[in-house]
């Protein structure tokens, strides 16, 4: 078995369909243009069961966790082989990766019984890989930085999304199994600053080196404006939870910042796009 | 309600624990080392492969028995400084070379139609030699001197059992065609010869001698 | 009968216009719809999944590319997802058209409770048609505007068993199901 495994290999059964964040960027449609008429609900999309089509949302996000927590097993599981003990990585660092394999392995299976009573199908929705293409980084520090701390952050905000869904909703297996889940992702989240703190020590340049892929990684996630502290994203940004998890204000705050750009970048890019589609069918017409 | 200041036998009569052991300090720290090393490499292998297997279920199982080696890593890993070892890694090593050829082996296989081999050089043949190795160890060593290794193994033994049983299943399940029976028996075969060399977890005399 | 998609041609997504032309021809003859003129109109720039139907002059559909596309493979068309999104509304219009549900609201001002009794009685209806769906998803979206209760799953039976309901019954199922998580 080799070291280092391309994200395209990633095996997976005939039931799922990669994708991969190319493919979601070439796709020029956005929610953003949705609606010619004025529709006063296109200001809000957090997921909340007040959204019209907040069952079909949630389902789709919860086959996001589903593919994601896939991945976040696998990528936990590479770190433990890819890197030799104690010379690339210390042997309590792959011991918490180990841990992490469990805990992300018990997320699958609590989200396909969870994708399972929201009436989703394994496999419904296509897979993007982008979260295990941030867990392919031959450092390991890169890898705590991409994986623990954005990737593992990322679901901190969409459990506690899900978590406040199932309780608005009253449904009774939502609330209780993101809460469960949520915790843990505190947990990877602390463990990756710890190491990242520990092992970057004395190498401030590496720490930087590390806090800049996770910055750019953070943007990654929050493409199209999917995650930011704006009601237009469908998934906010879990301020408290993030601060238990070890994140200091300072963190947040640029977190917060990325995503917002990334939102509002998306946004120009769909004015200019139809903008563009205007001034065509302007032209078509004679106008 | 007895006499609470008469005499009474420091061994209860139903306590039958005897002093004499296998092992003395310096040969349970050296096996003790070659656990520790085998249980990392089988945690490491199982995390690895865990994106290599398209099959759910076993890419799940494979996750969750990976922590569970990596902690019965840690658990030795603790153990060796007790045993008068202070520098851990020093005895973190295969038994021999053969040992190291075994895991070489054994993890040799990557590609996603070779999950049966995965688990057969894991749970037909890894295993079974760590529930030998720590059953030998366990029935041999000094039931009073050296308990907390024991209480170690049996945990761990613990763990072993239902993960072979969980593995074994799984191979099972998987094996549908006399060629697949055939693939697996051909791979143990290959396995089992390295290890025959290795003469077990803890080398030659593993198991003790005939 | 005529069945026009609008556009013909699309650039954003690979969508068929011919597949949907006959997949609305399909329900429309299996609904009894074929005497009115059907317009079928794409919004291809959203990928959301909402559809909305106008019945004053015709029966025109207007639906977000997302109701017909295939989840597993972004930006194709999926023959199920067009026939349930278009037989959702199709059922919505003939309900309209033929008399019982006069006193229903417009579209627009439906409670999210009424829609999700609505699409519970359609698509149990479009399940007896032969198209496929997942029952345990129309459920589960009954659930969250219903509550989890065991009376509000009798609701969702009673409805996605029922054919030829009045709005007024409809509206009745629904609030007695609701009922069922009012506080007391």
């Amino acid at each position: 078995m080799r070291k280092f495994f391309p994200v395209e290999e990633l095996a997976r059964d005939e039931r799922f369909n990669k994708i991969t964040m190319k493919d979601r960027q070439n796709d020029p449609r956005s929610v953003f243009a949705a609606d010619g008429e004025g529709d006063s609900k296109r200001a809000n999309f957090r997921l909340t069961p007040a959204r019209r089509d907040a069952s079909d949302g949630a389902r789709g996000l919860m086959h996001g966790i589903f593919v994601g927590e896939i991945q976040a097993l696998e990528g936990a599981g590479r770190t433990c082989w890819d890197f030799e003990t104690e010379t690339e990585a210390p042997f309590a660092l792959k011991l918490d990766m180990a841990r992490q394999c469990w805990d992300e392995a018990r997320h699958v299976e609590i989200s396909v019984k969870l994708s399972d009573w929201m009436g989703t199908e394994i496999g419904q929705y296509a897979e993007n890989t982008v979260l295990f293409e941030a867990a392919c980084s031959t450092d390991p520090v890169m890898r705590l930085a991409g994986v623990n701390r954005a990737l593992e952050g990322l679901a901190i905000d969409v459990f506690t999304t899900m978590k406040e869904f199932g309780d608005l909703a009253g449904d009774p297996y939502l609330e209780f199994c993101e809460d469960w889940m949520l915790a843990d992702e505190v947990t990877h989240v602390k463990m990756g600053s710890d190491w990242l703190r520990k092992m970057t020590e004395k190498d401030p340049e590496r720490r930087n080196k590390a806090l800049e892929f996770q910055s750019v990684v953070d943007k990654l996630f929050s493409y199209g404006g999917t995650r930011s502290d704006s009601s237009e994203s469908p998934i906010g940004l879990a301020r408290r939870f993030r601060e238990l998890a070890g994140f200091t204000d300072e963190e947040v705050e640029s977190i917060a910042d990325v995503s917002l750009q990334a939102l509002n970048e998306r946004k120009l890019a769909v004015a200019k796009m139809l903008g563009a589609a205007d001034s065509l069918t302007a032209a078509a017409a004679g106008e | 309600m007895a006499d609470p200041y008469k005499a009474r036998a420091p061994f209860a009569p139903w306590d039958r624990r005897t002093l004499p052991g296998l092992f003395d300090v310096e040969e349970s720290a050296r096996r003790v080392g070659n656990f520790k090393w085998a249980e990392m490499k089988l945690f490491e292998a199982l995390g690895g492969w865990v994106a290599t297997v398209p099959e759910l279920d076993v890419k799940m199982r494979l996750g969750t028995h990976c922590y569970k080696h990596a902690w019965h890593a840690e658990l030795w890993h603790k153990r060796l400084p007790e045993l008068r070892e202070m520098n851990p890694d020093r005895l973190t090593v295969a038994a021999n070379d053969a040992m190291t050829r075994f895991v070489e082996a054994m993890t040799e296989p990557e590609a996603a139609d070779q999950t049966i081999e995965k688990l057969v050089g894991v749970y037909r043949v890894f295993i079974p030699r760590f529930i030998a190795a720590y059953t030998y160890h366990l029935n041999g060593t000094s039931e009073i001197t050296d308990a907390p290794t024991i209480r170690t193994l049996k945990l761990i033994l613990q763990d072993e059992f239902e993960d072979w049983r969980d593995g074994e299943m799984m191979i099972q399940s998987l094996i549908e065609t006399p060629e697949e029976v055939a693939r697996a028996a051909a791979h143990q075969q290959k396995l089992e010869t390295i290890m025959i060399e290795a003469g077990g977890l803890a080398g030659p005399g593993t198991l003790g001698s005939q | 009968m005529t069945i026009t998609v609008i556009p013909e041609t699309f650039s954003y997504v690979s969508f068929d216009a011919d597949l949907i032309r006959r997949v609305t021809g399909d329900l429309a003859t299996s609904l009894g719809l074929e005497g009115h003129p059907i317009t079928v109109e794409v919004d291809e720039t959203t990928p959301l999944a909402r559809t909305r139907i106008d019945i004053t002059d015709g029966i025109k559909i207007r639906a977000d590319s997302g109701a017909f596309e295939d989840t597993r493979k972004p930006r194709q068309q999926s023959e199920t997802a067009t026939a349930t999104s278009l037989g959702r509304v199709l059922l919505r219009a003939r309900d309209r058209l033929s008399g019982g549900f006069g006193e229903a609201p417009p579209d627009n001002e439906l409670s999210l409770a009424q829609i999700a009794a609505w699409e519970t009685y359609s698509i149990g209806r479009l399940e007896r048609l032969g198209i496929p769906v997942n029952r345990q998803r129309w459920l589960y979206n009954f659930r969250n505007r219903h509550g989890f209760t065991d009376a509000g799953d009798g609701a969702f039976d009673q409805l996605w068993r029922s054919e030829g309901l009045t709005w007024g019954e409809l509206c009745a199922i629904s609030a007695a199901a609701a009922m069922a998580v009012t506080p007391t």
